[in-house]
């Protein structure tokens, strides 16, 4: 078995989701150019390396944008008003979660501190800092 | 590449039906093959643009809709982009068709999706998302385009107001396309006053959920020589441009472009070997209000940032310079997914014949269309003329 087909250091979606469940949110880091994001990928996005590392990440960053869902699809329907956002974590990638009880847009400043939130509820889960 | 050329255009109404996607998809083929005054035993192979037949509980709709064209023999299948699937099938025709493959291909796109109520019709949007990442977290698709306006109106200081002028337009335009979906005259206050859907956007930013097909029958050099004896006055594909982009918004650096369109863009100005200048109109997908402003600054036609003054001050309207969606466009003549890029063309192809009626762009020599899969994972720009 060549290195690249190991499989131990692949994040399948399950175990994102997993993990995620757990409290921990999972992504890759190229240990060519050192490119960190969370995604399901075989090849760094940006030097097209095949060697990925599965590292996980802090939780914590900032609200790049977002939306206020008023009309949302069937998992989040009864959460209503909430803000689906984007958020830049600090120790690199982007990744999106929804922060419940969010109705207007004065809650919710651009470059709000956020941290993820272990939860059981759908999802990734932040939560304002 | 050989040219390739577009013999006829065919549309159903845009709306709520009652008819099933065969049904709407075999209505706009016949309309497209009467039209080109050839039988349906011409046609060599065909692309169905398609995104959500199965919530008809019908998949593999070629062989369906070859076969209630009478020759079930002549290969077709599914092409499937989101909301970009339409345009994706008219690229695949003219590589086939260029290429040498075929001489003769019917490319038609269907959407039937009012049989679901509207949150089940937000969970089908939704799929087109990267979902995972994006709708199992709780993106609704106009929350997508919902975040990537916040983000552009943060950067460049554009007002809901200036989006709402867009809504405004395209629903004006509609007025006198007798297929649009929506024919109601809207001002910007009714904008402002209607619901939120997905903050900054509001119902009245969003086109409609609809229902419907467009179909062309695309050919030849040497088939249309045979049908008409020559090649004059007939439209033709000046230039094809075809690009990707990350399926998620939030992996893209800049949230305030469309990467795929700029790129598909490009190509196609290059092909047609024509430069912004050379458009008389364009057809551009305003699934949103804000993505018809972004489009604008990714062909070119506006410096970024500045697209939201090219409405205000009329030059995008059907009188202005260059006038933009004067079908209506997804906002107002309506957004049946898999049929959209096919109408775009439907509408350049009356618009090159000046069959257009009352919203008829005067010399319209040269028309563009600009189809965006979900938030830009995929786009196709396609150029059109007379030969």
């Amino acid at each position: 078995m060549t290195e690249a087909l190991q499989t131990q250091n692949e994040l399948t979606v399950k175990e994102f989701q997993e993990k995620i469940r757990e409290g921990k949110i999972e992504g890759y880091k190229c240990s060519k150019c050192g490119h960190a994001q969370i995604d399901i990928i075989e090849f760094c996005p940006k030097c097209h390396s095949p060697d990925l590392q599965k590292v996980e990440f802090s939780g914590k960053g900032k609200v790049l944008t977002y939306t206020i869902q008023l009309v949302a699809p069937e998992q989040f329907m009864n959460e209503v008003p909430y803000a689906w956002a984007v958020v830049q974590l600090d120790d690199g990638p982007r990744i999106t979660g929804w922060i419940p009880f969010i109705s207007r847009p004065s809650e919710l400043p651009l470059g709000q501190r956020v941290a993820f939130k272990k939860s059981y509820q759908p999802g990734i889960v932040f939560e304002k800092i | 590449m050989r040219s390739v050329y577009v013999l006829s255009a065919g549309i159903t109404k845009y709306g709520k039906s009652q008819l099933t996607a065969r049904e709407l998809a075999l209505e706009a083929s016949k309309k497209a093959i009467l039209e080109a005054g050839i039988s349906p035993a011409d046609i060599q192979a065909g692309f169905v643009a398609n995104a959500f037949s199965l919530s008809e509980k019908q998949g593999h709709l070629g062989p369906i809709i070859m076969s209630g064209l009478g020759v079930p023999d002549i290969p077709a299948s599914t092409i499937e982009s989101a909301c970009a699937s339409g345009s994706a099938a008219i690229r695949e025709a003219w590589v086939n068709i260029g290429a040498g493959l075929y001489d003769c291909m019917l490319v038609v796109g269907v959407e039937k999706i009012s049989q679901l109520d509207t949150i089940t019709a937000t969970t089908y949007f939704s799929f087109g998302s990267d979902y995972i990442f994006e709708g199992a977290c709780g993106a609704s698709f106009p929350g997508l385009y919902g975040a990537l306006a916040r983000a552009y109106m943060n950067k460049f200081g554009t007002t809901e107001e200036q989006l709402a002028m867009v809504a405004v337009k395209n629903h004006e335009n509609a007025m006198s396309n007798p297929i649009a979906h929506l024919h109601k005259r809207i001002t910007i206050d009714d904008v402002m006053k209607s619901p939120v859907v997905a903050s900054p956007l509001k119902l009245f930013d969003a086109c409609p959920f609809s229902d419907g097909a467009a179909a062309s029958i695309l050919c030849s050099e040497d088939f249309l020589r045979k049908l008409k004896g020559n090649v004059s006055d007939t439209v033709t594909i000046f230039g094809s441009g075809r690009a990707g982009g990350t399926g998620a918004l939030h992996q893209r650096e800049d949230m305030t472009s469309i990467n795929s369109a700029v790129l598909a863009g490009r190509e196609a100005f290059k092909r047609a070997n024509l430069s912004q200048k050379d458009i008389d109109f364009a057809e551009v997908h305003d699934c949103f209000t804000i993505a018809e402003l972004v489009a604008e600054e990714d062909l070119g036609f506006a410096p970024k940032g500045q697209a939201a003054k090219l409405t205000q001050e009329g030059y995008t309207k059907i009188d202005g310079d260059l006038p933009i969606n004067p079908s209506g466009g997804l906002k107002a003549k309506g957004h049946p997914v898999g049929a959209t890029g096919v109408g775009q063309l439907v509408e350049v192809y009356e618009q090159l014949h000046g069959h257009a009626g009352g919203r008829q762009v005067e010399n319209a020599r040269i028309g563009l269309t600009h189809n965006v899969g979900a938030t830009g994972g995929s786009c196709a720009v396609h150029i059109f003329g007379m030969s």
